[in-house]
């Protein structure tokens, strides 16, 4: 033991005299195991952890598939009437809950806040064994048909809305114009089974009763909803497809009675899908977490590689002082131990290093990857994580020293010794060193190319024109708090009224009485009178100031007018992707297309294609082909606006609510967002990405700079004294530079070739996807690729040499130092 | 009085290192003239090498004054110290300090190539074959320095020291790696240089070869402990 503090102690005082060396190590191994860790550990979480619910192995979620005519699938989502029938059946299920997902306004909260809301039967608390907070669950007193206003609030609302309040228990809010008493509010430890997207997290739970699908769509076989959910637990014995086999019969049956009046689903069919609760919650993650690993492996590969050179480097430093110890009798073992007391320090404190950014990292994914990775919130250290800690750190110690040591020809250290430190004793030969200078500057090239290029696309979706404009403008939603909905005609006034009141505040350049382009769009079925095709663009119902205020020219036709609107005319405005779909040469003014109303519409108009990041056409996987969309006229009573203030103004959600209370006290705002948040958040993905990649980009040409530098500067050391005996006669400084620059470039132009050689195979195996980057736009790429490169061979070159060339002969020819 | 090639007035070095200062060199004194044959013996961590060093412009003095042909050297930057060995500085190391990765021709060449105004090939062809045959090497011209002997690798040091035909060589323990027979060999061709007119101050702790020379210094404890001329006895 006394011997081990020792040698841990010569290592350290010989390592201390190197902090370049160790800041090296430390920050390369302490960055990139970092990243190893937080993977490790997130993979661990999303591919091996259980679910902390009971029985999770028995969790399934069913689902409605709806197939055409064609045995396509239309739909994975349910009507109302079958999702309660499926409820009631019991079958297959030993427990099973339904949820209907919303947002609604607190109107009783003087913020009045918009919340994520679920409607919930009993049991899928039950089921998941939610741990409270504070009160109870929702019990068999809050079933379906019992008409119980309670609720239940998830831990962060009730701190963040209610701030943290004791008697939360005895307080009252209000939603939609019904009082619901709290009687519950889940832990902070509560794992959401988030199905509705990753990330969502519901604010507020209600009874099933309160959903808000309204009285018609309820009966309704026809009314397809991806907001509603189940969620069972399989009885014992049976499995999954058992139960598929056993619901599909029930559904598809109920449903055929259902639709049976309706010649829109002829020829349709459902089938029930069982899918287990993890798979579900996991979407595609798993591929993402499975990538992220193989990134971060790709670092460690990397960072190993050039650390590997560096130790290689450190050994061909340190030949003099062991060819000493071994002429005084050390064995190769005891170089051994004393490298490995090196390494072992060296990687013990990069793993510490690692460690903290790991835990850095959990808390950036919690903060930044809630809406793209799921269960991240439960992310933290655990057996898996320290055990991967401490294995690497094994391992790699181990590793480096052994490659130290390996490299040390101990026999021929003796010679060392008499020649006074030429370094015979361990050289890795000249083409040994120039296949790895060649060998880094490849990979380094092909990595940062290819990181580029990665990055150029996400940017590019980022910047892609959007065909509108979104500056100044905000949406606005409004929320009716009542039971007691108005008629379309006591709402003309209130709705006009308010329109008048928001275009007279004073920061207001213009009102829009209409949804915003980013939203209120629904996919629609359409027939075409004179041929019947049928067809599903996305429609919404716009004001006629709408296409002036988004700037979204008009290419054909006319615009609609005030009237259209006033009179509910039957008019459509077409946009361009639509207009081809109707017709090759796309000139479908004058066409009539029913909606399945008993009058036609007449296409007055068309417009240009927009494009909304992420929005890809309905039944199409090509991202590239334009949305279909058609555009009617909205009535006087809509209760969507487009607010545009003047630039440099805003206008505050609470300043709305009031103007809306006072016009009539049961409206207030449901949502008032900038158009611009709006894009930005459904960017999300495309900006993360961005951002990794960047970060990646960043963090590759760092360890590939760090590689070169360190194999170039480990060459230049080998060849000191050469350096010194050159100096000796004479060689000035720009000699030496210019002799070590052009000894490199052979090198790493062999590299560039190699990279070249890496992209053909690549090419040859991966040409599907490569093919759609070759283009002009590469060349800037691979020019600054190869000039960034060229920059840090240089500065690699130049760099380990400056120690000797600014310094007197004497410190080149002598040995030690 | 002539300019002497080489002056050292109040000249001293100290290395200082993380626990300790070693002084090196303690006010050391000398003047060597053109055409002499000086030799520097003394104990081993006398100071000999150090006191060359210095000579040679390869290190620089703590404190002290140097003088290269008259010319004020003590505190030259490290380029201008590189141009005035690369002209007038030849220097002989133990070591040899061949490079191996050029040929015995292109290391004899090498000095040529770093001067500042570059000679024209074929003059370089004619210096490097003459500094050969003056070493008794003009059939290996084309061999690698890893294919030679110590003997023949030591003289081809001396051909490259000689090839840009400097004021002065200076010479660090010229046999320290070689055998009785080729030492031998290497002292007589010193002394030949020398009878040609080179001017020569070579450190050696054998004291046949100290002998060897027409003026004789003694180093101990980085001090000049005495010279003795040619037919001078030793002054105390
Ligand atoms: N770079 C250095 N750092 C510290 N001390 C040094 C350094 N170089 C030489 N010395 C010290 O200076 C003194 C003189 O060294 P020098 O090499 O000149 O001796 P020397 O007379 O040439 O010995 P030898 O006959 O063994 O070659 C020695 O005590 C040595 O320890
Ligand atoms: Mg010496």
């Amino acid at each position: 033991m006394r011997k081990l503090i020792l040698r841990h102690n010569q290592a350290w005082a010989s390592l201390k005299k190197k902090p370049g060396f160790i800041l090296t190590v430390l920050l390369t191994m302490g960055i990139t195991l970092g990243a190893l860790l937080c993977v490790v550990t997130l993979n661990y979480l999303l591919l091996v952890e259980p679910l902390p619910y009971p029985e999770q192995d028995r969790l399934f979620v069913a689902e409605h598939k709806l197939i055409g005519p064609e045995k396509e699938t239309k739909a994975i989502a349910f009507t109302y009437p079958g999702l309660v029938h499926l409820y009631k059946s019991k079958e297959a299920f030993e427990k099973a809950s339904i949820m209907a997902y919303s947002q609604d306004v607190i109107v009783s909260h003087p913020s009045q806040p918009l919340v994520n809301t679920a409607y919930v039967t009993p049991e899928l608390h039950q089921i998941l064994a939610s741990p409270m907070a504070m009160g109870r669950m929702f019990e068999a007193s809050e079933a379906m048909d019992t008409n119980n206003p309670v609720a239940m609030l998830s831990y962060n609302t009730w701190k963040k809305e209610f701030s943290g309040s004791a008697d939360i228990l005895e307080q009252k809010i209000n939603l939609s114009g019904i009082s619901y008493r709290i009687i519950g509010v889940l832990a902070e430890n509560f794992v959401e089974a988030e199905l509705d997207g990753i990330g969502r997290e519901t604010q507020v739970w209600m009874p099933w009763d309160y959903n808000q699908t309204g009285e018609r769509g309820r009966q309704s076989f026809g009314n397809i909803s991806g907001t509603l959910n189940f969620l069972g637990q399989l009885k014992e014995g049976v499995s999954q497809s058992q139960a598929q086999q056993l619901l599909s019969p029930l559904v598809s049956d109920r449903w055929q009675e259902g639709v049976i009046e309706m010649d829109f689903f002829k020829g349709w069919s459902v089938v029930m899908l069982v899918t287990p609760v993890k798979e579900v919650m996991l979407g595609d993650s798993e591929s993402i977490a499975v990538m992220l690993l193989a990134g971060v492996m790709g670092l460690v590969l990397i960072a190993c590689a050039n650390i590997s050179n560096l130790f290689m480097a450190r050994t061909a430093e340190k030949q003099r002082q062991m060819a000493i110890q071994a002429a005084i009798g050390a064995t190769k073992k005891h170089l051994f131990q004393a490298m490995l007391a090196e390494t072992g320090l060296l990687m013990f404190m990069s793993i510490i290093l690692a460690l903290v950014l790991a835990q850095i990292g959990f808390f950036v994914m919690q903060e930044h990857f809630e809406q793209i990775l799921p269960r991240v919130n439960e992310l933290s250290f655990n057996p898996i994580t320290f055990g991967s800690a401490v294995l690497v750190t094994v391992v790699f110690a181990l590793f480096f020293a052994k490659l130290s040591t390996w490299m040390v020809d101990y026999r021929s250290l003796n010679t060392t010794l008499q020649s006074s430190g030429k370094g015979s004793g361990l050289q890795v030969s000249k083409k040994v060193r120039q296949v790895l200078i060649a060998s880094q500057v490849a990979l380094a090239t092909v990595l940062v190319f290819a990181n580029f290029s990665l990055l150029k696309d996400a940017v590019k979706t980022i910047n892609a024109p959007i065909g509108f404009t979104t500056t100044n403008i905000s949406t606005l939603v409004l929320n009716f708090a009542s039971t007691d909905f108005p008629t379309q005609e006591e709402r003309l006034p209130i709705m006009a009224e308010i329109k008048e009141k928001l275009e007279a505040l004073p920061q207001v350049e213009s009102i829009s009485q209409s949804p915003s382009p980013l939203d209120g769009w629904g996919v629609r079925a359409l027939t075409d009178v004179v041929s019947k095709e049928r067809y599903t663009p996305f429609l919404n119902g716009v004001s006629h100031t709408y296409f002036g205020m988004i700037k979204q020219p008009l290419v054909q036709g006319d615009n609609f007018t005030l009237v259209d609107r006033q009179d509910r005319n039957n008019v459509m405005i077409v946009n361009q992707s639509f207009a081809k779909q109707l017709k090759a040469d796309g000139d479908v003014i004058g066409m009539k297309i029913s909606v399945g109303g008993p009058d036609p519409f007449k296409i007055i108009g068309i417009v240009k294609d927009i494009a909304i990041p992420n929005a890809t056409p309905t039944g199409s996987d090509n991202a590239d082909a334009g949305v279909p969309r058609v555009y009617t006229p909205n009535g006087l009573g809509s209760q969507r606006f487009m607010v545009k203030v003047k630039p440099g103004m805003s206008v505050s959600r609470e300043q709305l609510g009031k103007l809306l209370s006072d016009v009539d006290s049961r409206y207030s705002v449901y949502s008032f967002d900038a158009a611009d948040d709006i894009l930005t958040k459904s960017l999300f993905v495309e900006i993360t990405t961005a951002v990794t990649t960047a970060v990646l980009a960043s963090l590759v040409f760092l360890l590939a700079g760090i590689g070169l530098y360190g194999i170039l500067s480990y060459g230049t050391q080998l060849r000191r004294f050469e350096l010194g005996a050159r100096m000796a006669i004479g060689a000035t400084r720009k000699h030496l530079v210019s002799m070590i620059i052009s000894d490199n470039t052979k090198a790493v132009l062999i590299g560039f070739v190699g990279s070249v050689v890496l992209f053909a195979l690549a090419y040859i195996g991966l040409s599907e996807y490569i093919q759609p980057f070759l283009n002009w736009q590469v060349l800037p790429m691979i020019v600054a690729t190869i000039v960034l490169i060229m920059l840090v061979t240089l500065f690699a070159c130049y760099w380990p040499l400056r120690q000797y060339i600014n310094k007197p002969a004497i410190f080149s020819l002598r040995g030690s130092d | 009085m002539t300019v002497p090639i080489i002056k050292v007035q109040q000249l001293d070095k100290i290395f200082s290192t993380d626990d300790m200062l070693t002084h090196a060199l303690q006010g050391i004194e000398l003047e060597i003239q053109q055409g002499e044959y000086i030799s520097i013996s003394g104990p081993s961590g006398c100071g000999k090498s150090t006191l060359l060093s210095i000579m040679g412009l390869l290190d620089i003095p703590t404190s002290g004054k140097l003088y290269f042909e008259g010319q004020d050297v003590s505190q030259l930057s490290i380029e201008e110290a590189a141009e005035i060995r690369n002209q007038k500085i030849g220097f002989i190391f133990q070591q040899f300090n061949l490079i191996d990765e050029l040929s015995v021709f292109d290391n004899i060449a090498l000095p040529l190539r770093y001067a500042k105004r570059p000679l024209r090939l074929n003059i370089i062809n004619d210096k490097v074959d003459y500094c050969l045959n003056l070493v008794g090497m003009t059939s290996m011209g084309q061999r690698k320095p890893t294919q030679l002997s110590g003997g023949q690798q030591q003289r081809v040091a001396i051909a490259r020291a000689l090839v840009a035909e400097p004021s002065i060589l200076l010479v660090d323990e010229p046999t320290g790696n070689l055998d009785s027979r080729n030492s031998d060999q290497i002292m007589e061709t010193l002394e030949l240089l020398n009878m040609q007119g080179t001017t020569l101050c070579v450190v050696t702790h054998d004291i046949r070869y100290a002998e060897m020379a027409k003026r004789k210094i003694y180093l101990l404890d980085g001090q000049i402990l005495g010279q003795t001329s040619f037919n001078d006895e030793c002054i105390p």
